[in-house]
Formats: structure tokens, sequence, C-alpha cells
């Protein structure tokens, strides 16, 4: 059997709250409240939930982007905690991650090719000829014509700066990527073709990914495994099918009769 | 139960338009749009981002942006023509007759304000009730719209209470004065599902309740399938297919309509297998394509598409569709 890329154990996450003039913590906010899960290589675990369920939280700190509280995330099997610094970038390089908003997430003054190039320039892969064949073969990949590098991200769609922002996760060649509402803000028709990029790339390159959505028709067509989150806590979790079709728990079920059928 | 005559039901509708035209910088953004909502209806204008639908509402009502204005067309409320009426004639219009809630209801809210006085001030502007009077009918609105412990409520402001509440708030202040249209634009996009799903029962409750005419503006066909009567459906400025929804979902006739609701996942649809994507993106206001607009994502596109632009014809009793090749559809793309 082989080692899950991202192993989360009991993974908790907790914000202080301080209050009166001394700024005394006098509570906490438990944002993320004892989150376990494995992702394996080629496989797509779905964090499901709505708004302050803790499942972005949980995203950033499988990133490294947040401090656990408490527990433990393994990436191949070892301990980020206990990791070195060199060791820490090279987990990086494994993991990246794209967010909802495709305009934030691009410098609006550098070119596709100098933001799809920038991770491989700041983690010093190849020479500038190799990283410029680099981009272009990402390009290829995201079915963006290689004109399209000279242009800035203004020029641009927000499905093809979607496609982008997917480019440059993938420079550095992830086993794994968390897509935090990835396909969100993107207009239904764009939608579609973009969840159909994600398949491709997972045929092609084996990728994981961890798809952090509130939209469960989205993630029922993605996923192999969901977590419902509710309120820093898994209410349920288990393969896509299973949750689909004999969903236990009450709030699982309640989530699946407010979406609205066509 | 009485039938319901025949004139009533064919009665003068609450608001209609007829080529109705808005320009941005010279650019029209909608292009001789047509709409029409009956009383108790909801009639759902659905559309991507920048096909105008925001637009189209802000114009029947008036409010267009600074950038924008009305180019041509006519708009009727209750068979009167506002599209002449002054800023102010439209104002007391506004106040009294039409109402609109929009996707953020935190930014809809003064923040400096309690919620319940920002209800009671949409109620004060022309009735001559005393403040026991509006503030029992605020009252009793906060709790119609499902909010607990109004009084304690009234006293808040927006950032004390959730998205959902203050969109119950807005929800609250639209309905108070009792309005013959309101307009909703994308009231629920800002929220979660569950949230999404009370809103949009408290607004077709209501309407049933005072038979407001409802236009509801949306991206998500599934919305529109649970909470609208009738559909209209546009694309780059035009509206390409309308009808009730029933029909129209059943039996798209226009290859847009048709591409959009295959396209979308489906809790009932396959899994992990390529969607029927739409190539291509909504193109740009400034370079909208010539003839039918739709025609390079089209794979139904001929030579005649591509040079005349089809106009909005009746397929079936109460159900048009804009486009040259509506026969071929069922058979082609669904």
């Amino acid at each position: 059997m082989s080692t899950p890329i991202v192993s989360v154990r009991e993974l908790k996450v907790h914000f202080p709250i301080r209050s009166g003039i001394m700024g005394r913590v006098t509570d906490h906010v438990r944002a993320v409240d004892g989150v376990s899960f494995d992702l394996m290589p080629g496989r797509t675990v779905a964090i499901v939930g709505e708004s302050g369920s803790g499942k972005s939280t949980t995203g950033y700190a499988v990133m490294g982007m947040q401090e656990p509280t408490e527990g433990q995330i393994l990436i191949d099997g070892r301990d980020r905690a206990r990791m070195s610094r060199s060791e820490r970038m090279a987990t990086m390089r494994r993991l990246q991650i794209v967010f909802q908003d495709p305009v934030s997430a691009l410098n609006p003054r550098m070119s596709a090719a100098d933001s799809i190039a920038e991770p491989l320039q700041i983690h010093g892969v190849g020479t500038a000829r190799d990283r410029r064949i680099r981009v272009q073969k990402l390009l290829d990949l995201v079915g963006l014509p290689r004109s399209a590098g000279g242009k800035l991200p203004r020029e641009f769609s927000g499905g093809q700066k979607q496609r982008i922002v997917i480019a440059r996760a993938l420079a550095l060649d992830p086993q794994a990527v968390i897509c935090d509402e990835a396909v969100s803000a993107l207009d239904v028709s764009i939608q579609s073709q973009i969840l159909n990029l994600f398949l491709d790339l997972q045929s092609e390159l084996g990728l994981a990914y961890i798809f952090i959505s509130h939209d469960l028709s989205v993630v029922r067509h993605i996923a192999d495994d969901i977590l419902v989150m509710r309120a820093g806590k898994v209410v349920e979790q288990g393969p896509t099918d299973d949750i689909f079709s004999t969903a236990r728990h009450e709030y699982t079920r309640q989530l699946l009769a407010a979406v609205p059928r066509l | 139960m009485m039938p319901i005559p025949r004139e009533t039901q064919a009665q003068t509708p609450v608001l209609s338009c007829t080529d109705l035209r808005i320009e941005i910088g010279g650019n029209p953004v909608v292009d001789g749009t047509s709409l029409s909502i009956a009383a108790g209806e909801t009639l759902a204008l659905v559309g991507e981002s920048g096909c105008g639908k925001s637009m189209t509402a802000l114009g029947l009502i008036r409010l267009l942006p600074d950038a924008a204005h009305l180019s041509g067309g006519q708009i009727s409320l209750q068979g009167e023509r506002i599209d002449q009426l002054s800023e102010r004639q439209m104002n007391r219009l506004r106040g009294n007759r039409l109402a609109m809630i929009f996707q953020e209801p935190v930014a809809s809210l003064d923040p400096l304000m309690p919620v319940g006085r920002q209800i009671a001030e949409a109620l004060s502007r022309s009735d001559t009730l005393t403040s026991a009077e509006v503030r029992t009918r605020v009252l009793d609105m906060l709790t119609r719209v499902g909010i607990d412990r109004p009084e304690i409520r009234a006293r808040q402001y927006p950032f004390q209470l959730s998205g959902g509440m203050c969109q119950r708030v807005m929800i609250a202040m639209a309905m108070i004065r009792q309005p013959i249209l309101l307009i909703a634009d994308e009231p629920t996009t800002a929220l979660d599902v569950t949230i999404q799903k009370q809103i949009l029962e408290l607004m077709g409750d209501l309407r049933r309740e005072t038979g407001s005419a409802v236009l509801l503006i949306t991206h998500d066909m599934g919305v529109v399938s649970e909470s609208a009567n009738r559909v209209a459906v546009m694309y780059a400025g035009r509206i390409v297919e309308t009808g009730s929804v029933a029909q129209v979902f059943a039996r798209p006739r226009h290859p847009y309509t048709a591409m959009l609701l295959r396209t979308i996942p489906r809790l009932d649809g396959p899994r992990k297998q390529a969607l029927p994507a739409i190539a291509g993106a909504v193109p740009d206001i400034r370079d909208w394509p010539g003839g039918c607009r739709f025609h390079p994502r089209c794979p139904l596109a001929t030579d005649h598409c591509r040079a005349k632009a089809p106009p909005l014809a009746s397929v079936g009793a109460s159900h048009e569709t804009a486009c040259w090749h509506h026969d071929r559809i069922a058979t082609e793309l669904t």
C-alpha cells in the first residue's frame, strides 16, 4: 500500500478571542476541531461545508499557511512540525494551492508567462531557456495558446485567468493541488471547462486534489471521498457515492435537500 | 375554488418593456430587450456575467450607473409609461410601488443605523402613521420574514446580524410597503445553500400573499427551476429564449439554453466524466459578434447565423426563441 501524500490527524486550529483592555485570551474560536483524513496519490478528497465551517482553514493548515493548534499533518508520511527548513521548502513544491478569485491571485503588471515562471525562479529551477520551454508546455497543458504568454492578466477572461493560475500551480510538478473554491467565481459555462481541465490533469499527471467547495453538485462530480464539515467538526465522511446515496447525518441531509434541482 | 375570469388573466402586466436599449460609452449592453411580468408571477432573467441582466433591471427602474443610459425602448408600469418620468416622479414610484433587493445585503444596509429604523424609514416616507403604528408594523414584518425576537433584532446594527439575517431585513424593507413589483438581483448568491433555500421560500410566500410581481435576476439555473414561473435567458445583451420554466427546461429551443443545462454538474448525473462544455467565453461588449451573437460558440451555426441575427419568434404557447435552427436542437443538442 502506498503512503498518503497528505495525512491529517486530529487537526485542531483554534483562534484566541481577546477581550478587555488587557487583551487577555478569554475564549477560542474552534475553527477546526478534530479533522482527520488521508489523501492518496491521484485521488480527490473534497471538503464541503457552509461559510465558517472550517473547510478553508483546514486547507491552509495542510499547505502550511496556518499553524495547527493540535494534531499532525504528515506529508509523505513525515510530520510537518518536525521538518527542517529545507524539507519544508521541498514539501512546498509538492503541494500547491488554487484560490477562488483569479483576479487577485495574479499580479496585474506581470505577463502570464512571468507569472507562470515565478515559482520556477523562486525555487531556482532550470536555466532561463528551460523555464521558457516549461512555460510553453504548461500553457499547452491548461489549454491556452502559446501567444498568451506575453499578455497581461487584464487581457484575459475570468476562465482564462484561472487557467493561468492553474498553470502556475503546476509549474513545480506538484503531487497535490488544493483547490479552494477554485470554480466558484466562474460563470457556469466556464466552470465546466475548468472542472474538465482538473479531471484531465488528474488522469494525465496523476494529480491528487483537496477540493474545498460549498457546491455539492460540483463536489459530487469531481471527488472520490467527501468530508462534510460544520462548525469546525467533520459531521460525516466517506466515499462520494455513499454520502450521496445514504447520508446518515441530519446536517448532510439538510445540505442535500437545500441544493436547488434542475 | 373560484375559476379566475379570463379578463383578469389577460389584464395589463405589472411591468412591461419593449425594445429596451441601454448603452455604455456608445456600446449597447442591452440591445432590444422586451419582457413583461404579470401580478403574482416570478420571471427569472438568467444569464452569465456581462450578458446585461443586471443592466436590464437597473434600466427598468431607471437606476442606471452614470456611465450607462437608456437609448431606446418603452417601459410601462401597470400600463403607464414610466420611461419619460422625471427623477422626482421616479423616486416616488420607487418608494411606493417598486422595491429592489441586491446581492450584498450587508452593503445595501446603512451600517450606522439600527435595522428596525431602516425598515421604518422605508415605511414612513409617505404614510401618515403614528410612531406606535410604525413600530408595530416593523416588528410584524420582521416576524414575517422569520426573524426571532424582533424587538431585540430591530435595535441591532447590520454588523450584529448574519448575512442571511441582513437579507431578511432587506426583504422586510422591500416588502413592508407591499410593492407591486419586486426586483431581486442575485438575492441569494452570497448566501449559504441552506439559507438560500429559506430566503427563496420566503420570497415565494410573500409573493403569493401580496400578489406582487417578482423579477428575479440570477445566474443559477437551479434557482430558476425552483422559484420562477417563467424564464428569460439572456446572452450578450439580448434575450435568446423565453417561456414557462417547465417548457424551457424540458425542451429548450435555443442552443445556448440547451448547452447551459447540459454543462451544469447534476446531483443525478454521471461522476468524474467530462462535462459537455460550451467552448469559448462570453464575448466582451466591445466585440460582440455580428449576426447571432452566440454563433462563435454554437455547434449548429451556419453562414446564415453569421450573417443575420434571428428574431425572437414563437415556437409554442408563450415559448419564444431567437434561433434559426431551433428545430434541430432536440435531436442534435439534448
